[in-house]
């Protein structure tokens, strides 16, 4: 079945084509060259439209155990946000943390088709695919916690060579099904339980007398190696500490060259000056991604309203824990993998520290130049809900409409801002970037983030409307793989998404040494904690993300 | 799961590496013997042994009233009752994720509530950790890090008989390979020194014990409460005088115990709710959790709270991922609403008009209700007091299907696998039989 999608504005800036009147063929799934009008062919107009694909979330915490304390600490935001009645309800909601299937059924409405847990945690893995498995009408995959991993740590200390590394890595992303490798905290979290309670990143660390410097190349450089697309995924050292812009600078300078994404960078931008020793870093921080065309970022928004936030950053938010709001919070250390913190927030435009951070976040999208290097994102939930976005879209391209929010916030920290000197506004085709091409781009998934022949079927019309937000909010439009799962923003069919991985090869004998080491060291057997094929989206198997070596 | 070698046709098959889904601990290293339909368990505890051990013989029919019936007649009966049914009882919800799963759209199809046979223990935890959170460590943290463990109430080998042997192993060289030096405890290098506040150890437990330092303070059952209100007042260095009652060396020991905890590097603190008294198990999960608050100042330390029975930590989380509510909770016609007092399962039952009771880990009969149908989705083994209007034998998950557990610690799931070919649906096929027959496909 074809079906053409006519007269509408197309945005599909990795094929070059902005702003043009042109039709979009689909048929079985995938978008195929445009060819002549043929007899039986539906045809879907997207007059008044623009038409773009399918919207990527490459850093939004939607599944596993930490979300699921975040869904148990959340009560009240549960009991506020029902899903709404209807042939498309999944009894739950929730909105700092919602249910896996309203998490599909809010995200689709946006336009969004593909979604990345950004902290799966390997001994937690099995939990987060099951989740992952329970959302519908969105892809997904999962980025691999390493970096305060025992056995990683253990290796480095000991001087073992790359090569072990690259087994180990190449082991574990197999062993978990995700598709990238994410940092948190290098060495931090594991340093925090030996009861160290900061790490920069030229500190040594307790035990294993690792810097987090020498652990961030060494798996850089595993990456790198093994081919997996996305860089290192990386949530620095000193999250939310007044002064870290100097480590975020100094870790954009340690990456020697090789590729590297900085995540959540409003909440490491943080300068010391002013009277109240909290200011922004945004600019020295865009100066230094601007010069820096292997540094990528994506923002992690705050909005000012009630969320949680969920991290593997124990040691963080261990720290952070005394402003829980409401005054609530748990903490685990987690199989010698890593560890999470779950504290419920409430960022507030009175105050100082809030309505700064929320500038700062701004400051980031509209100071860095290339959109090719920035993505949308809040860090669902820590910086605020993802059901934000439009509002934060229409943040980005509406200068007055920015300046009238400027002009609410807490008013001192109005004047730490640069904010209102910024006249940028985010083009349509800028949107199109920072929400589909650059995501798709940096993780390798060539088939999406575009609207050329081959790829899927992930199409969205939106309304053209001078409120962005209203615009962004409530599609006209959408298809998944080729079938129409929204209308005029309402969800009107529900499908099984897929789930993305990568499966780089390892020399057998790093199984050998792994199954000691869960014999030994962790108390269960390897060959239980590799989550097999069959295991992914009740059989259907992962989709395997091409390696680039 | 790995085989063993090929054996002559009616030679028993050895399985190693089973994985066991009954008590929570999660153990993945036991040893059976299959031969054609039956089980003979070669390396497992007790209870996990009693609970694997299958007798060739042919598995008993669904009935529907008391008369041997098809699945599909069965299924179509209990599909025809839940129709009917204004204030369904989903009760046990002893099965594997994906027989959850199928019996959460039971209740989203059909309205009802949903409670775990063995959430008591979970829900005294949760008075503190849904209010106000907790510091918690994982099974291989406790292993390689804890060196002074505190444990309130009973032995928990009484209920956990592996507990100590998989949470705590004393250091010992590796089989000549220790240059790796990746023997669990890795980083408690001085010994560990375990406390029991409450019971005295078992001869078991004192065997599983050996080589750490064990100290006991007796208590009474009915005031291991008041001990851990104790030890965490001391630990805050507010005035112990207060809390009364307690034997006076026993107060001795804990407030010296307070002092060894604050020189601790990581101290645990573990418990078994649903073994201690009802009233007490709150105030014990509460009391240890101020413990870890008041200690993370200048040190490290956890809770580990024992629980776990025939996935009801599964049933949790999956509650919490579907609905975004924990258990007692009633479900359908597009909502959720959680009042644990109104639908836990006894007082859900008060006010029920039909049951369903799944129970596939264990042949645990429904709980006694008069108020309308049974529907039991049971182990075949099960003892009915009073025969159910259809009863539909089950398979266990890791005996005669694969699936999916959580350990008790909330964080491993672990992949169950079928050691024999089944002959009963799983819960999950069950239950997919009655949505059928509820207008609503699996």
């Amino acid at each position: 079945m074809r079906v053409r999608i006519t007269g509408g504005r197309v945005f599909d800036p990795k094929n070059g084509i902005i702003d043009q009147v042109r039709d979009v063929l689909l048929e079985d799934g995938r978008i195929i060259a445009d060819a002549p009008p043929a007899a039986g062919e539906e045809v879907v107009s997207a007059a008044g439209c623009i038409v773009l694909a399918g919207g990527i979330d490459l850093h939004s915490h939607i599944a596993g155990g930490k979300v699921n304390l975040g869904r148990l600490l959340m009560n009240e935001d549960r009991a506020l946000f029902p899903e709404p009645f209807g042939d498309f309800c999944g009894c739950g909601g929730g909105r700092a943390a919602p249910t896996t299937h309203a998490t599909g059924c809010r995200y689709s409405q946006m336009g969004y088709t593909a979604v990345f847990e950004p902290a799966v945690v390997g001994a937690n893995a099995r939990h987060a695919h099951l989740e992952m498995a329970d959302i519908p009408n969105i892809d997904t995959g999962g980025f691999l916690v390493l970096g305060n991993d025992d056995f990683l740590l253990n290796l480095i200390a000991k001087g073992e060579g790359q090569q072990a590394i690259n087994d180990y890595v190449a082991w574990m992303l197999k062993a978990s099904q995700c598709c990238a490798i994410k940092i948190v905290n290098p060495g931090g979290i594991n340093a925090f339980k030996f009861n160290a309670r900061a790490l920069d990143l030229d500190e040594v660390g307790p035990f294993y007398g690792l810097t987090p410097r020498r652990i961030l190349n060494t798996l850089q450089r595993a990456v790198s190696e093994l081919g997996v697309p996305h860089p290192i995924h990386l949530h620095g050292c000193n999250l939310g500490v007044p002064g870290n812009v100097r480590t975020t600078l100094a870790t954009i300078g340690a990456s020697e060259g090789f590729p590297l994404h900085l995540t959540h960078i409003q909440f490491h931008s943080y300068g010391t000056e002013g009277d109240r020793h909290f200011s922004s870093g945004a600019a020295e921080i865009a100066e230094a991604v601007n010069a820096n065309p292997h540094i990528s970022v994506d923002v992690g928004q705050i909005m000012f309203g009630q969320t949680v936030t969920a991290s593997a950053d124990l040691m963080s938010q261990y720290r952070n824990h005394g402003i829980a709001d409401p005054k609530k919070w748990i903490g685990m250390d987690i199989e010698m993998d890593a560890a999470c913190g779950v504290v419920p927030f409430n960022y507030r435009d009175t105050s100082f520290v809030n309505a700064l951070q929320w500038a700062i976040g701004l400051e980031l999208f509209l100071l860095i130049e290339d959109p090719w290097r920035v993505y949308l994102t809040t860090d669902h939930p820590n910086g605020g809900p993802f059901t934000s976005y439009p509002h934060l879209i229409r943040l980005l391209m509406d200068k007055p409409f920015r300046d009238d929010h400027l002009g609410r916030i807490h008013k001192a920290a109005r004047a730490h801002t640069r904010l209102a000197g910024i006249a940028r506004e985010y083009t349509l085709e800028e949107i199109a970037v920072v929400t589909r091409a650059a995501p798709a781009r940096t993780l390798g998934l060539k088939d999406r983030g575009h609207l050329g022949p081959g790829a899927r079927a992930d199409v969205v019309l939106y309304e053209e409307q001078a409120d962005r937000e209203a615009m962004f909010a409530a599609p006209r439009m959408v298809l998944k793989d080729g079938k129409v799962v929204v209308v005029n923003g309402e969800v009107v069919a529900l499908t099984e998404g897929r789930t993305y991985a990568v499966h780089p090869p390892s020399d057998p004998l790093m199984d050998k040494r792994l199954q000691r080491w869960f014999d030994e060291a962790v108390g269960m057997k390897s060959s239980h904690y590799q989550i097999a094929d069959g295991e992914i989206r009740g059989g259907q198997g992962p989709e395997i993300v091409e390696l680039d070596p | 799961m790995a085989s063993g070698e090929p054996n002559a046709a009616d030679a028993p098959r050895i399985v190693r590496d089973v994985v066991c889904g009954f008590c929570g601990l999660g153990c993945d290293d036991l040893e059976v013997a299959v031969t054609g339909r039956a089980i003979v368990p070669r390396k497992a505890c007790a209870e996990a042994a009693r609970l694997l051990a299958r007798s060739d013989a042919p598995p008993p029919s669904p009935r529907v009233n008391g008369a041997p019936a098809s699945l599909a007649e069965a299924a179509a009966a209990a599909a025809g009752h839940l129709a009917a049914a204004r204030a369904a009882v989903i009760s046990g919800l002893g099965a594997d994720l994906d027989g959850l799963r199928r019996l959460f759209d039971i209740a989203m199809a059909a309205g009802a509530s949903l409670d775990h046979a063995a959430s008591a223990g979970l829900f005294a935890n949760l008075e503190r950790l849904a209010r106000r959170g907790w510091i918690a460590a994982t099974l291989a943290e406790v292993r390689n890090r804890c060196d002074l463990l505190v444990i309130f109430g009973e032995d928990p080998t009484r209920s956990y008989s592996r507990l100590f042997e998989r949470a705590l192993p004393a250091a010992r060289a590796v089989d000549g390979q220790s240059a790796d030096g990746i023997a669990a405890p890795l980083f408690a290098p001085d010994g560990r020194r375990v406390v029991m506040i409450g019971e005295t150890f078992s001869a078991a437990a004192r065997s599983a014990l050996s080589g750490h330092a064990l100290t006991e303070i007796a208590v009474p059952a009915d005031q291991v409460a008041t001990a851990a209100a104790l030890l965490s007042a001391a630990l805050a260095d507010r005035d112990v005088g207060a809390v009364s009652g307690l034997p006076e060396d026993a107060v001795a020991a804990i407030v010296t115990l307070a002092g060894e905890m604050k020189a601790a590097r990581y101290g645990v603190l573990c418990w078994n709710a649903a073994t201690l008294p009802p009233e007490d198990a709150a105030a014990v999960a509460g009391a240890a959790a101020e413990a870890v608050d008041r200690l993370s100042v200048t040190t490290r330390a956890a809770v580990f709270p024992l629980g776990g029975q025939d996935n009801v930590t599964g049933a949790h989380q999956l509650a919490l991922w579907r609905f975004g509510y924990p258990l007692r909770t009633v479900v359908g016609a597009g909502m959720a609403r959680h009042v644990p007092e109104l639908y836990a399962t006894a007082a859900a039952l008060k006010d029920g008009d039909l049951l369903l009771h799944a129970s596939a880990f264990r042949p645990t009969p429904p709980p006694d209700f008069a108020g309308g149908p049974v529907i039991a989705l049971a182990h075949p083994d099960t003892v009915f007091a009073r025969e159910p209007d259809v009863f539909i034998p089950v398979g266990t998950p890791g005996v005669d299907h694969a699936g999916h557990v959580f350990r008790m610690d909330s964080v491993v799931c672990l992949p169950l696998s079928a050691l024999r070919p089944a002959e009963l649906p799983g819960v999950a096929e069950a239950a997919s039989a009655i949505l059928s027959h509820l207008g609503r496909a699996a």
